[in-house]
C-alpha cells in the first residue's frame, strides 16, 4: 500500500511540477503584478505596491463599459451564437439526404476543412484583402452589380466593422463546431426519425423533439469551449482592426496589449488579465452548475 | 608511405583549421538592432565597417518598429539587449531612466563624434536623461513636408501651394470638384502609432498650442483647451466628410502606406504630408514607372498660422545597451555610422544626418529638395513632449484613437477632445513630481 502510494506520487510529480511552473506560478505572479504599478520602463526595479488601485482605475475608466460590452456582447455572445447556429445549419446540410443522394459528403467535408486548416494570420490577411475598400473583391462585386454607389469601408466603419470581424472569426473557426455536430448527428439512430415521420411528425417537430435533444450535449460543450476561446481572443481583433477604428472594436484582450506595450502599464494590464480570468471562471462555474448539469442529467 | 601521407594531410588540415579558428576567435562579435526597411543597404555599410575593422563582426538584427520599444525594454531588463540599437529619437530619455542604455558622455569626451564634434549635433536635448547624462547619439533626422502634384493643383486653380490651413482646405476641395481626384489624401486610420498624430500636432503647434508645454517654473502643463483640440479634429474630419479625402483612407494608419504612395504616383491624389524618405519614394517610383514623363511633384512647407509653419525633428538615434560587454567596439560602430562616407553617401542615401554642417537635403531629388529644406528650418524638437512626464506613446495612441472615434462618427469632436484632455491631465498629475 505504502509502496503503491509512493509510486503514484512519483508518477504524478512531473505533471504536478509542470502545472506549478506553467500554470500556478504565472497566475500568482500575474495577480501580484496587478497589485503594483509595474511599468515597462521600470522592469529592472519592479513596481511599488498600490493595492487594488489598478482594479479601481479599470472599473471606473470611461472606456471600461465599452470594452466590456464589446467583449461580452459583440465578440462573445453574438460571435458564439452565430458560430453555433451556422455550425448546426452546416451540419444538417452535410448529413442531409440530398448530400448523401449525390455522394457529396466527402467533398463537403474537405471543403469544410479548408478554413480550419488556414492559419489565423493567413485567414485575416485574405479577408482584409477581400474587404479592402479600394481593391477588395467584395466591394468590386457590390459596386459592379450596382448594389452600392460607393465602396464600403468594412473595417473602418462603425456600422460594418463588427459584422466583418465576426464573419472572419466564424469563417476560420466554424469547421470544428460543424464537425462536432456532424459526429453527434451521425450517432442518432435513423429509426427514430423514420418512426417519427411515419407517426406524422412535421419537420419542425422532428427537429424540436428528436434532433435538438440529441444534440444538446454537443451544443453545451461547444458553447462552453467557444465562449472560452472567443472571450480571450486577441489575434483576430488585433490583426484585423488593431482595436479600431478609434477604439470601436477594443476588447479586453486588446486592452491588455495596449495598456502593457503601448502605455507601458504592466501592473494595470495584469489587472485586466486577472479580471478576464475571473469572469471566465465565474461563467464556467455557473454554466456547468446551472445549465450543463441539468441538461446532461436529462440527456442521460 | 601511404599512411604517412594520410597523416600529413590530416596534420595540414588541422593546422589550417586552427589558424582559421584562431582568426574567428580573435573577432569580437557585436549585435546591432536596425529596424528601418533599408536592411540590405545597411548590411552593405556594415560589411565596409567589418573590412575596416577586421577584429569586429557585426550581427544585424531586425524588429518591426511597432514592437521595437517593448522588445528592447524587455531584453534590457534581463541583460539580453543588443550591443547597439537604432532607437526612435524620443526614446533615449525614457530608456536611460529605465537603465536600458549606457551613458556615452565619457566616450564622447574621449574621442568626440561626428564630422565637427558633438556640439554640432541637433536634437541633443532629446538624448539626455533627467540625470543630465547623454544616452544616445542622433543618427538621422527627418521631417514632414507637403508633397504635391503641381498639375492637379493648377487644374484646380492653384499656381502656388496654399499657405494657410483654410487655403489648404479650399484647395483640396477644389481638386476634388474640378478634377474628381483626391485633394489632401492623408491616412485617417487608428492604430498604436497613427499618422494623424503628426498632422494634428502640426495644426495645433502652428496656432501656438501644444498638448504638453513647459512653464518658466520648470513644471509641465497642458497648453491646449478641449475646444482647441476639437478644432483640430473638426479640421481633418471635414476632408473626410466632403470626400476630398476618401473614406477608404480610414483603413490606412501609417504615413508611408503603399496606398498613399501609389495614389500620388498614379495622379489619383494631389497632396500628401510625408517624411523625406517617402517623398523620395514617390518621386523615384514615378521616374521608374514613367521615364518619359516630366515629374509633376514639388514640396512645400505645411500651412502656417500665428505661430508659423511647424513640424518636428524626427529621426533615429543610436544607443549602447547598458549590458553590452563590448562597449569600445559598439562605440566604434556608432562613430563609423556617424560619418557621411560611406554609409550615407553610398548606401543609406535616403536619409539626412542631424549634424549642422551637413544638415541639408542635397541628396533629395531636385523636385522636392527645396520644400523639405525650407520645412526643416521651421521644425522644432518634440521638446516638452519627449522631456515631460507624459509618455509620447501614450499620447500618440490616445490622440489617434480619439481622432478615429470622431472620424467614424462614434463621438462628437467635443466629447472626444474632453476625454483626451482629461486622460492626458490624469497622466500628467500622476507622473509630475
Amino acid at each position: 500500500m505504502k509502496g503503491q502510494r509512493r509510486f503514484i506520487v512519483t508518477m504524478l510529480t512531473p505533471a504536478f511540477f509542470f502545472l506549478v511552473c506553467f500554470y500556478l506560478y504565472p497566475t500568482v505572479f500575474n495577480v501580484a503584478n496587478s497589485l503594483t504599478d509595474l511599468s515597462l520602463f521600470g522592469l529592472r526595479c519592479g513596481g511599488d505596491w498600490i493595492g487594488v488601485a489598478n482594479y479601481i482605475d479599470l472599473v471606473t475608466s470611461p472606456d471600461f463599459r465599452r470594452v466590456l460590452w464589446n467583449t461580452v456582447i459583440w465578440l462573445t455572445a453574438i460571435g458564439v451564437t452565430v458560430r453555433l447556429l451556422a455550425g448546426l445549419g452546416l451540419a444538417f446540410l452535410l448529413t442531409s439526404r440530398t448530400i448523401r443522394k449525390y455522394r457529396l459528403e466527402t467533398i463537403g467535408r474537405v471543403l469544410l476543412l479548408v478554413p480550419w486548416a488556414t492559419p489565423p494570420i493567413v485567414a485575416i490577411l485574405i479577408w482584409r484583402w477581400m474587404l479592402d475598400t479600394r481593391v477588395g473583391i467584395i466591394n468590386a462585386l457590390l459596386t459592379g452589380l450596382g448594389i452600392v454607389d460607393q465602396p464600403i469601408p468594412f473595417l473602418a466603419s462603425a456600422a460594418w466593422v463588427w459584422p466583418a470581424l465576426i464573419t472572419i472569426i466564424t469563417w476560420n473557426t466554424l469547421p470544428l463546431v460543424t464537425l462536432t455536430f456532424v459526429a453527434s448527428l451521425q450517432s442518432l439512430p435513423s429509426e427514430l426519425v423514420e418512426a417519427a415521420e411515419v407517426d406524422g411528425a412535421t419537420r419542425l417537430q422532428v427537429m424540436r423533439y428528436i434532433y435538438i435533444p440529441h444534440l444538446k450535449p454537443a451544443i453545451i460543450v461547444m458553447g462552453l469551449m467557444s465562449t472560452f476561446w472567443t472571450f480571450n481572443n486577441f489575434v483576430y481583433v488585433w490583426l484585423t482592426t488593431g482595436a479600431g477604428p478609434g477604439l470601436y472594436t477594443n476588447v479586453m484582450a486588446t486592452e491588455v496589449y495596449i495598456k502593457a506595450f503601448i502605455d507601458g502599464r504592466l501592473g494595470y494590464s495584469s489587472a485586466v488579465g486577472v479580471l478576464m480570468a475571473a469572469i471566465m471562471a465565474g461563467f464556467g462555474l455557473i454554466y456547468l452548475r446551472v445549465i450543463a448539469q441539468r441538461e446532461l442529467r436529462e440527456s442521460f | 608511405m601511404r599512411a604517412c601521407f594520410g597523416c600529413a594531410q590530416i596534420a595540414i588540415a588541422a593546422v589550417a583549421w586552427w589558424f582559421v579558428g584562431s582568426a574567428a576567435v580573435a573577432q569580437t562579435p557585436i549585435s546591432f538592432r536596425f529596424n528601418d526597411p533599408e536592411a540590405p543597404q545597411m548590411r552593405q555599410a556594415l560589411n565596409v565597417f567589418e573590412q575596416l575593422n577586421p577584429g569586429i563582426k557585426v550581427d544585424m538584427q531586425r524588429v518591426t518598429w511597432a514592437d521595437a520599444q517593448q522588445q528592447y525594454l524587455r531584453e534590457a531588463a534581463v541583460g539580453a539587449a543588443p550591443d547597439v540599437a537604432q532607437l526612435a529619437q524620443v526614446w533615449p530619455r525614457a530608456f536611460g531612466a529605465a537603465g536600458a542604455l549606457r551613458p556615452v558622455d565619457d566616450l564622447i569626451e574621449k574621442t568626440n563624434i561626428g564630422v565637427a564634434g558633438w556640439d554640432q549635433y541637433i536634437a541633443r536635448d532629446m538624448q539626455q536623461g533627467a540625470d543630465g547624462k547623454t544616452y544616445a547619439i542622433p543618427f538621422t533626422v527627418d521631417t514632414f513636408a507637403m508633397v504635391y502634384n503641381k498639375a492637379l493643383l493648377k487644374a484646380a486653380g492653384y499656381d502656388e501651394f496654399p499657405k494657410t490651413w483654410q487655403d489648404l482646405r479650399a484647395a483640396s476641395l477644389a481638386v476634388r470638384r474640378k478634377t474628381g481626384k483626391t485633394g489632401f489624401g492623408f491616412p485617417a486610420g487608428s492604430c498604436g502609432t497613427p499618422a494623424i498624430w503628426f498632422f494634428l500636432n502640426f495644426y495645433w503647434w502652428s496656432k501656438g498650442w501644444a498638448l504638453i508645454d513647459k512653464g518658466p517654473d520648470g513644471k509641465f502643463f497642458i497648453n491646449i483647451s478641449a475646444d482647441q483640440i476639437a478644432e483640430g479634429f473638426d479640421y481633418y474630419d471635414q476632408f473626410l466628410k466632403d470626400g476630398d479625402n476618401p473614406k477608404s483612407n480610414l483603413s490606412i494608419c501609417l504615413w508611408g502606406a503603399p496606398e498613399i504612395v501609389e495614389d500620388m504616383v498614379k495622379g489619383e491624389a494631389a497632396i500628401a504630408s510625408v517624411p523625406d524618405a517617402v517623398g523620395v519614394q514617390i518621386v523615384n517610383t514615378f521616374k521608374q514607372r514613367f521615364p518619359d514623363k516630366q515629374v509633376p511633384f514639388a514640396a512645400a512647407t505645411h500651412p502656417a498660422d500665428v505661430n508659423g509653419s511647424k513640424t518636428f525633428f524626427g529621426g533615429r538615434s543610436l544607443g549602447i545597451s547598458a549590458n553590452s560587454k563590448h562597449v569600445d567596439e559598439a562605440w566604434q560602430l556608432i562613430r563609423f555610422l556617424s560619418q557621411p562616407d560611406p554609409t550615407f553617401t553610398r548606401f543609406y542615401t535616403n536619409y539626412v544626418q542631424p549634424q549642422k554642417p551637413i544638415l541639408n537635403y542635397d541628396r533629395l531629388p531636385a523636385e522636392i529638395a527645396p520644400g523639405f529644406t525650407e520645412q526643416i528650418k521651421l521644425a522644432r524638437t518634440w521638446g516638452p513632449y519627449g522631456l515631460g512626464p507624459v509618455a509620447i506613446p501614450f499620447m500618440w495612441n490616445a490622440v489617434g484613437r480619439a481622432a478615429g472615434s470622431v472620424f467614424i462618427g462614434e463621438k462628437s469632436s467635443k466629447d472626444a477632445a474632453s476625454e483626451l484632455r482629461e486622460a492626458i491631465a490624469k497622466e500628467l498629475a500622476k507622473n509630475q513630481h
